[in-house]
């Protein structure tokens, strides 16, 4: 249904725009496997205005938190991150399950217990990113919540809203997107 | 209570001497400066602020190899632009090390100090209960003990007989007053008021003071309207420009200011004076 509307392409072509006027870069030097920290310099402040951007572009509402973080605060302190800071074996198995279609296979082997959590964000490339705003996408519902038909389109090519009632598309927000993920793979994998 | 009489007594007369003035007229810059990150925002407004009246200037950001000291740099090169000198202190704040090492680099290099402002903060944005322990601590650690560090590594630096060319001043916001969402910063913020008001009675001849910006429009704004709902609809006028906050630390840093002692000046055009306002 989302694809329709908005591709895959579209979205990875916004957030290169978005990071490329975050970091007053050219957008042709924007690699979709460029990491936003090594590759593109990118600092935290960054990602947020990147998000920021994105939000407005798409009318949806990022992850305020990373992984890591929510990790901690489903399971407890320390089930992601040790007293050194760096990353437990439940954080890697879990970010690997999260992380395997996302991140090139050579990044992923970076990914071990022990590493330095400060690590974690050069692995955010462009293609990690677009996808967990393509995951944001695809909660778009059948129908309309306003009017309950199913007549969306794209308003600007980016923003999806009902042609029947004009209401603006309703997704989930990235917060909740990757808790639900969480406690779902946990089910699933048991992991400890 | 006749001891505290006599303090305030002291006190009294010192604020009141009559400032130096230059042989210009003018009154008496200070030119040695250190500006905890300042590689942008309200930071390096206030460096550059700094370096226009005629001062030196040491600039500290915490990361090496990333942006910030990209900015740093750029900085640095428009302060020199202007003849003066500018420095960079690059350091965490938050470990004693790297503060010994900061000031040590900068007075050498500055041939002593007259100023330190203490901008750098650094805080998660998450309702204080959802804190976890090392984020609470990471907290702590950045936003009062380390500027602590910095206040005590800076004292031997800020030595003077007059009382009225050496300067602390701490950029506080809002958020020590005022509930925000998800800025547990705030609560740290409240802390160091108390702690300006504490060294200004200690620190006979150190005026510290500090500044509490609003809303400003600098690279932190980009997380605020991500946590703050409806921070978009506050009116432009509302928002105060990281340089009208650089203007009032210039002018604590100025003979006129020699009454002020302890104080929070806020600088936020407005914002806190009324409760409700018409969209």
């Amino acid at each position: 249904m989302r694809q329709a509307l908005i591709s895959d392409d579209m979205v990875i072509d916004e957030l290169k725009k978005a990071a490329a006027e975050t970091l007053a870069i050219d957008v042709a030097t924007i690699k979709t496997d460029s990491s936003l920290v090594k590759d593109l310099g990118a600092e935290s402040l960054d990602f947020l205005d990147i998000n920021y951007r994105i939000e407005q572009t798409f009318s949806i509402k990022m992850a305020r938190h990373f992984i890591i973080e929510h990790i901690e605060e489903m399971f407890g302190e320390g089930t992601a991150i040790d007293s050194d800071g760096r990353l437990t074996e439940k954080a890697v198995k879990l970010m690997r399950i999260r992380l395997d279609a996302a991140v090139e296979g050579s990044a992923l082997e970076a990914l071990k217990p022990g590493m330095d959590m400060d690590a974690l964000p050069a692995m955010i490339t462009i293609r990690s990113m677009a996808g967990s705003i393509m995951d944001i996408l695809d909660t778009l519902p059948e129908n309309c919540p306003e009017c309950d038909k199913s007549a969306w389109k794209t308003d600007n090519d980016t923003r999806i809203v009902c042609r029947e009632c004009g209401a603006e598309a309703d997704y989930k927000n990235g917060d909740d997107l990757i808790k639900e993920w969480l406690q779902k793979t946990q089910d699933e994998h048991k992991i400890v | 209570m006749l001891k505290f009489l006599s303090g305030l007594n002291d006190m009294d007369t010192q604020n009141t001497d009559t400032p130096d003035i230059t042989s210009n007229g003018g009154p008496i810059c200070p030119r040695k400066v250190l500006v905890t990150g300042s590689s942008r925002g309200i930071g390096a407004a206030i460096a550059l602020a700094f370096a226009k009246s005629g001062a030196d200037v040491a600039i500290n950001f915490s990361k090496q190899g990333g942006r910030s000291e990209e900015h740093a740099k750029n900085l640095a090169a428009e302060i020199e632009s202007m003849g003066q000198k500018a420095i960079l202190v690059p350091g965490d704040i938050s470990q004693k090390d790297s503060v010994k090492k900061i000031f040590a680099d900068a007075a050498s290099a500055l041939g002593g100090l007259d100023v330190l402002v203490l901008n750098a903060a650094r805080a998660p944005f998450k309702p204080i209960e959802r804190l976890l322990e090392r984020e609470l601590r990471a907290l702590v650690d950045t936003n009062y003990i380390g500027n602590i560090f910095c206040v005590q590594e800076a004292l031997p630096y800020l030595t003077s007989t007059t009382g009225h060319d050496k300067h602390i001043i701490f950029i506080s916001s809002l958020g020590s007053r005022f509930y925000n969402q998800s800025y547990p910063l705030g609560s740290m913020k409240a802390a160091m008021e108390a702690v300006v008001r504490d060294l200004s009675e200690t620190l006979k001849n150190i005026a510290v003071n500090a500044v509490s910006g609003g809303l400003v429009k600098t690279d932190s704004f980009k997380v605020l309207r991500q946590f703050i709902d409806g921070i978009e609809r506050i009116p432009e006028k509302l928002f105060v420009m990281p340089e009208e906050i650089a203007d009032v630390v210039l002018f604590l840093c100025s003979p006129a200011s020699r009454g002020i002692r302890g104080q929070t000046i806020v600088v936020d055009r407005g914002l806190s004076n009324c409760l409700h306002r018409n969209a």
